[in-house]
């Protein structure tokens, strides 16, 4: 019983989120990858958005928090230690590319360290669509407050591409997108009913790839 | 006086400390805000050229600052140092690309060292934008360079090393540009964004001096024979 309050409390503040996943990958590891690991990249060369960081992020820790067997390698580390070829500018955006970058003796070494099997390349971003609603807020000396409703809709449209580095292919495909809606009523206190869209493109891309990674898949 | 205004009001003087705060909140959208762009930048991982180069960074390039006064247009004036940012940032690309690099501070440093070039960095244009101007949630930086290879002698019969991009008899010169961007996140400050859009643009520029240094015909050809030389 104590338990039930928040639960419910927690099930009301959050939105519902839909989600459609796809997938087209073969040459899956048959028994994982082993003592490899693998990077987890954000595209950055779109004018008008980046790949968010966090993301990228959130779908690391979801693989190495559910295998401990798979390194994942940060993304802002990895991108440090192979300064400049993974920049904006630079990145590899076909798996040819790569063949031009092994051919970089010192970065052929720094993937040799790295011990690098797979390197999953993640596009797209999460926006907020459209917003209706009103909410008036006021101060006095006798308080504040504030009273309405708003309402917006949130988009997550992500495609992760997985680059096998030790035959330098591409083995894979993957999609995630999701839609919700979040509220915002008003009655003195704002209460934030957000859809956690991003969060759930997050799990579904990262299970995905775990899937394909893990040892068993 | 802002605080005599307040103190006439009844209503102000019991919530004077929060009026306060939103005044000074409300001025400082016209205030101007200060960027000391810092980053830290990585080493680049390259084949080194067995070459030996000289570094002359001069006052200008070392103290450079972009400022733009927006008072006119009723908005935040900023300034944005770059200088230190730059020479450190082009200090930790240079060692990596060549064997060895004598940074230029005296006119005796060309005679004590044997170097094959100097190389001579000058900022010629940076440009900011921010979503308030573009809509876009993007803030972005540009940068452009005219970079210069003269020959140590160049300098040493000049006698001189308060030199500019004009005065300079490079027998290589050639413009390089750069891009930084960094999209707007919650609870970022826009002097953070304008920071980090610029370190970006700074690893761009040694992105883009990587992948094109060799391409300018001038460059080219000084290669060819200082490496035969080698």
């Amino acid at each position: 019983m104590r338990l039930t309050l928040p639960l419910i409390v927690i099930l009301f503040l959050s939105g519902c989120v839909t989600a459609n996943v796809d997938e087209m990958t073969f040459d899956a590891p048959i028994a994982g990858i082993g003592d490899g690991s693998i990077v987890i990249l954000g595209r950055r060369h779109a004018p008008d958005y980046d790949t968010e960081p966090d993301f990228i992020d959130c779908i690391g820790d979801h693989i190495s928090g559910r295998d401990s067997s798979i390194t994942v390698i940060p993304e802002r580390a990895f991108v440090d230690s192979l300064y400049p070829w993974f920049e904006p500018r630079t990145a590899p955006l076909s798996v040819e590319g790569l063949d031009r970058l092994m051919a970089i003796e010192p970065v052929a070494d720094k993937i040799v360290e790295l011990n690098l099997n797979y390197m999953v390349w993640v596009d797209g971003r999460t926006q907020d669509t459209n917003s209706t609603g009103s909410m008036t807020c006021g101060i006095s000396p006798a308080g504040g407050g504030c009273f309405g409703f708003g309402t917006w809709g949130t988009e997550s449209d992500y495609e992760a591409t997985i680059w096998n580095f030790t035959n330098n292919s591409e083995v894979g495909r993957m999609s995630a997108s999701t839609s919700g809606q979040s509220y915002m009523p008003a009655v003195v206190v704002p209460i934030p009913i957000i859809a956690p869209v991003q969060d759930t493109a997050c799990q579904s891309l990262g299970q995905q790839l775990l899937q394909y990674l893990s040892a068993g898949s | 006086m802002v605080e005599r205004l307040l103190d006439s009001m009844t209503i102000v003087r019991k919530h004077k400390s929060l009026l306060l705060g939103f005044v000074v909140l409300i001025l400082s959208g016209c205030s101007s805000r200060e960027v000391v762009v810092d980053g830290s930048f990585p080493e680049p991982v390259i084949p080194k050229l067995p070459l030996t180069i000289g570094v002359l960074y001069t006052d200008t390039f070392k103290n450079h600052e972009l400022v733009d006064d927006g008072s006119a247009r009723g908005e935040a004036s900023w300034r944005v140092s770059t200088g230190v940012a730059q020479v450190e940032f082009w200090s930790t690309l240079l060692p990596a690309a060549f064997n060895d690099v004598i940074y230029i501070n005296s006119i005796e440093d060309l005679s004590n060292y044997q170097v094959d070039a100097v190389f001579v960095p000058t900022i010629v244009d940076v440009q900011y934008a921010i979503p308030l101007y573009t809509n876009v949630k993007v803030y972005e930086l540009w940068m452009r360079y005219r970079l210069q290879l003269v020959e140590p002698e160049v300098l040493i019969e000049q006698a001189s090393l308060d030199v500019t991009a004009d005065n300079l008899q490079a027998f290589a010169d050639w413009t390089l540009s750069a891009y930084g961007k960094t999209p707007t996140a919650f609870m970022q400050s826009d002097i953070d964004a304008v920071n980090l859009a610029a370190v970006m643009a700074l690893r761009d520029a040694g992105a883009n001096f990587i992948t094109s240094f060799g391409q300018a015909p001038s460059v080219n050809a000084w290669l060819a024979t200082a490496l035969e030389s080698e």
